[in-house]
């Protein structure tokens, strides 16, 4: 906290008598409680009760199907390892996870140098690339469902065209195959936020540092290692959280693609149908928690990071 | 020099590449929702519409200016667009209102707790959405709340909080204090502080708050997914896939109805990319 702060807390609280009500409600405290008692309540109502709830009835047997709600242990858990639809829609999933947290960072990356490097309209491209993260996720993959076509699609079309192909392909049927272009989709989307996140790191970087280099006789790949990587490591671990937790919960793009095809059903794909299709509640919840579990771990750097930039306030 | 000219020429490549793969599906899209049927049908494929057309415009919009055609489409179409537009303005105005508050109180003022509220709220970040759904829809079915817009907003408030406090208390760290102490000497009290100077001084982060929860609420597909199964709630986002379930699929109306509901969207991006950026790099903990 710094002086200033303690000045005008000492000036809005100090000489208060504690006791009139007028001054106490017009004090700091109470306000801050004021406005930050409805949030609590929304926030414990719509996220932390229910996270108890899931973690709770994953212990139990919750179906609308079937009466009571008894205490099964860890049996949901353990159907979990040995259901071998769940085991397919984790390896999926980590499929999308390492192929678009790739893509993404390298990608960004690259556009993120691109964008910083430009003299002149940059601001234009820049809007340009963010268009895709701005649009609604099923609609952007309804359009990209459109470009896959076998019959009529763009994808087909220009890949004749160039003479790359001989004839039109089904590409949603081959498993390796669909899992690639599921990724792309959720790539197309995701990569504009990464440039942003190390496009502004990478303006924080002294143009001088650069010159200095290059008067040193270093080539442009040695400057990037030696000087660009290292002054936006943050903004990497950012972006390497961020591409890898929405990896973990890609959802949208592989439903309107695939619909439930198990080919390319990722483990949210698997909660919605174990929870809205076969009811089963509390088998669905046991998912959930895994996953969030697993995000968690993931992301407990980013957790960290925000810690250390906050905890000197 | 030649390695100058070469330098400015692939940047200027790259550049184009970049172009094409960000707008190119967008272009498509726009390119197949003006194409007649017979012109979107054919192999080879068409890559510009040989004659442009509005007939999937006009289903989906027809009954607006007076001409509705016999599919009944555009009923089904304005009633989603109008369910987008309430949910996802609606969820804008009260998360960014309750940001505006409550941050300033996490950044101001002192009341015990106050940093673990703030880093609670923060921290429901790294819990998927998707954890919550199933008790959510429980207890929401108990309530009544399923299918009702207030509903579906308060799980839009829940969701798009946390990013918007974050966004706000970074916002608020980066005013200078001595402005509100001016207005304490001045005999001005914390309300009257917060309301009067403080926040229209931070009307860019409060527009990138909005237009972050926009976005998000706008583009939201599996919370109306479960909480809006009929047209009372069903926003475009849910309605736009079911023209592809039935046998014959019209991909002149689904790209139609696909660029209609990225018009708000492109147009935030056009006209207020600059918050959005800003927004972008505070929400990432810049």
């Amino acid at each position: 906290m710094s002086n200033n702060e303690v000045v005008m807390t000492i000036m809005a609280t100090g000489d208060a008598p504690r006791r009139n009500w007028r001054q106490l409600v017009s004090s700091d405290a109470s306000l801050g409680i004021a406005l930050a008692l409805p949030v609590i309540a929304l926030m414990a109502a719509f996220v932390f009760v229910p996270v108890l709830i899931t973690a709770w009835d994953s212990f139990h047997r919750v179906s609308p199907m079937m009466p009571g709600e008894p205490f099964v242990g860890f049996k949901n858990y353990v159907t979990m390892f040995s259901d071998p639809n769940v085991r397919n829609a984790w390896w999926n999933t980590w499929f999308y996870v390492v192929l678009a947290v790739s893509m993404q960072l390298a990608l960004g990356l690259g556009t993120a140098l691109l964008l910083n490097g430009m003299r002149s309209g940059r601001r234009w491209l820049l809007a340009a690339v963010i268009l895709p993260w701005a649009l609604p996720p099923v609609v952007n993959a309804m359009v990209w469902s459109w470009i896959y076509n076998p019959h009529y699609g763009l994808l087909n079309g220009l890949l004749l065209k160039f003479g790359l192909i001989d004839q039109a392909r089904v590409w949603m049927n081959d498993q390796g195959t669909a899992l690639v272009l599921v990724t792309l989709v959720h790539v197309w989307r995701m990569m504009p936020l990464n440039a942003v996140i190390l496009l502004a790191a990478l303006q924080t970087i002294p143009r001088e540092l650069y010159e200095a280099a290059e008067v040193d006789g270093a080539s442009r790949f040695r400057s990037l290692r030696m000087i660009t990587l290292p002054l936006i490591s943050g903004a990497l671990g950012i972006a390497l959280t961020q591409s890898t937790i929405t990896a973990f919960n890609i959802f949208d793009e592989a439903w309107i693609l695939a619909k439930a095809s198990a080919i390319t059903r990722p483990i949210q794909g698997q909660i919605y149908m174990t929870a809205f299709q076969d009811l089963k509640f509390s088998y669905g919840m046991a998912m959930s928690i895994t996953v969030m579990l697993v995000s968690i771990v993931v992301s407990a750097f980013y957790i960290r990071r925000i810690y250390r930039e906050t905890r000197f306030d | 020099m030649v390695s100058f000219i070469l330098r400015g020429t692939g940047q200027r490549l790259a550049a184009l590449l970049l172009l094409i793969w960000s707008l190119g599906p967008v272009y498509w899209a726009l390119a197949t929702s003006l194409m007649k049927p017979r012109d979107i049908a054919t192999s080879p494929i068409n890559f510009f519409p040989p004659e442009i057309t509005f007939e999937h415009y006009r289903k989906l919009l027809g009954g607006l200016i007076g001409l509705p055609d016999e599919t009944g489409i555009w009923y089904d179409f304005l009633r989603a667009l109008i369910n987008s537009l309430v949910l996802a303005g609606g969820a804008t105005v009260l998360t960014t209102a309750i940001a505006a508050l409550a941050a300033y109180a996490a950044v101001r003022l002192r009341f015990p707790g106050r940093n673990l509220v703030f880093y609670m709220i923060v921290a429901t970040l790294a819990v998927p959405g998707y954890t919550v759904l199933i008790p959510l829809y429980r207890m929401m079915v108990s309530l009544g709340l399923v299918d009702t817009y207030s509903g579906i907003i308060l799980i839009y408030i829940s969701a798009y909080l946390p990013l918007a406090m974050w966004l706000m208390r970074s916002v608020y760290e980066s005013l200078p204090l001595s402005i509100e102490e001016a207005a304490y000497l001045d005999g001005a009290g914390r309300l009257y502080t917060m309301i009067r100077i403080v926040i229209p001084l931070a009307t860019p982060g409060l527009i990138a708050a909005a237009i972050l929860t926009f976005l998000g609420a706008w583009g939201q597909f599996s919370v109306p997914l479960v909480f809006a199964p009929t047209a009372a709630t069903k926003p475009l986002t849910v309605l736009i896939p079911e023209f592809a379930t039935k046998n014959y699929v019209d991909y002149g109306l689904i790209n139609a109805a696909g660029i209609l509901a990225m018009i708000p969207p492109a147009l935030v991006v056009m006209f207020l990319n600059r918050f959005l950026l800003n927004g972008l790099m505070a929400g990432a903990g810049k």
